[in-house]
């Protein structure tokens, strides 16, 4: 009974997580990768995600607190961590993500037209690195997020513990 | 088309039939035709009804081990044709149904893959993880390796048992256009296959890859299906000596 109470639960909170847009299908690829051999690889791919990408964020971080922004090397640290977001399904981190890249082209004259270089003068400059940085504060917020979420469903996904699988009686 | 039917014979092939009704006063447009003087020798009155481009289809059909046929309605007029196509039975990679933790049965592999044994390139260890697994889902005994320069070193050492390279293009020091040539340069174009793994959407990256010896392209996110597909793509083809 309890064993039900808790698989009920896993489904509802896994249910949440892509209703309320955190997760998206990327996620279920992991999902079904996931097997005997590998029975706890879903976790164990997101625990590579946020230790992997911590470096990228510190990276981001001291990049962005420069006086003048170098944004070619911000798109580039944004692509890597975008492309791992991608890989775990993290849909709104992903989202921030393109923003950002979309400022960090602006930010390089290429990109959004009202934001091109041709008509920056020290206002508009000083705007796109606010974006920049303002974006980044709305990636870590989401990042942050996510992992509380992911951390709670994987602890009542290890709560109740392996799904019995159908098999033909030996 | 208002019906289609299968067979469920558990053989090699899988028959289709599509049954096409013929409305009043509407004819298809190279099919049967209704005029009665469309040929002046005498032959059956089915026969009467087939214009030159019925025959070709009809050929076609044939030579693909289908059949198509007119059926006619008491006055002697179109009054449905039928058409039907034969399959081959191909297998099929059904992906696992998920459920919260669940351990799922394997997806059927394609036996083409099996043992394949493949080297995977990738810096990203969170990437290298995941196409290392969905590779081995599919059957393949993978090598995974986090630069150019162990692609190459792992290649060398391995010698000409290793059947495919997956090369992510965009790693640091020596990118994967870079490990592809100089592959190429001492191997020949079919062993090892190479497929490289990109995350850009530019049209001219297949061109290039091309170029550079490879022999299949996936974007991405790498998902399953996608791997699968273009593996057996380039498996075909380097099967057909091109």
């Amino acid at each position: 009974m309890e064993r039900t109470r808790l698989r009920r639960q896993v489904a509802l909170t896994r249910q949440s997580l892509f209703d309320q847009g955190f997760l998206d299908e990327q996620f279920i690829q992991l999902e079904d990768l996931q097997d005997d051999a590998n029975p706890n690889f879903v976790e164990e791919v997101v625990t590579l995600y946020y230790r992997d990408s911590a470096r990228l964020i510190t990276n981001i971080e001291k990049a962005l607190e420069k006086n003048s922004l170098d944004f070619n090397k911000l798109d580039g640290f944004m692509h890597q961590f975008k492309g791992s977001s991608s890989s775990i399904g993290a849909k709104k981190v992903k989202a921030e993500c393109t923003l950002f890249r979309e400022y960090c082209r602006a930010g390089n004259g290429e990109g959004l037209p009202h934001l091109s270089v041709q008509g920056l003068n020290g206002f508009a400059w000083i705007h796109t690195s606010c974006r920049c940085t303002r974006t980044f504060q709305q990636i870590k917020k989401e990042y942050a997020t996510l992992k509380r979420k992911l951390e709670a469903y994987f602890q009542v996904v290890r709560q109740a513990g392996p799904a019995e699988t159908a098999c033909w009686p030996k | 088309m208002l019906g289609m039917w299968k067979t469920n014979a558990p053989d090699e092939f899988v028959s289709v039939k599509f049954d096409m009704e013929m409305r009043e006063g509407s004819s298809p447009s190279d099919g049967a035709s209704s005029t009665p003087n469309s040929s002046g020798r005498r032959r059956n009155s089915a026969e009467a009804k087939e214009g030159l481009g019925f025959i070709m289809c009809k050929r076609l059909v044939q030579m693909m081990q289908g059949n198509i046929w007119i059926s006619l309605n008491p006055l002697a007029s179109a009054q449905s044709m039928t058409l039907v196509l034969r399959f081959q039975n191909r297998p099929s990679y059904g992906r696992a149904t998920f459920a919260p933790g669940s351990s799922s049965e394997q997806p059927s592999s394609n036996p083409q893959f099996r043992g394949l044994r493949v080297i995977l390139a990738d810096d990203d260890a969170l990437n290298r993880a995941v196409t290392k697994k969905l590779l081995e889902k599919l059957g393949c005994e993978v090598t995974a390796v986090s630069s150019g320069f162990e692609c190459l070193s792992a290649l060398n050492s391995a010698e000409n048992s290793v059947r495919l390279v997956v090369l992510d293009i965009q790693m640091p020091e020596m990118d994967g256009f870079e490990v592809a040539t100089r592959i190429r340069k001492v191997r020949s174009r079919s062993w090892p296959l190479i497929i490289a793994v990109t995350a850009s959407a530019e049209d001219n990256v297949w061109e290039r890859c091309l170029q550079m010896g490879m022999n299949g392209m996936i974007r991405k996110p790498v998902l399953l299906q996608g791997m699968a597909d273009e593996l057996q793509r380039v498996l075909q083809r380097a099967g057909e000596g091109l």
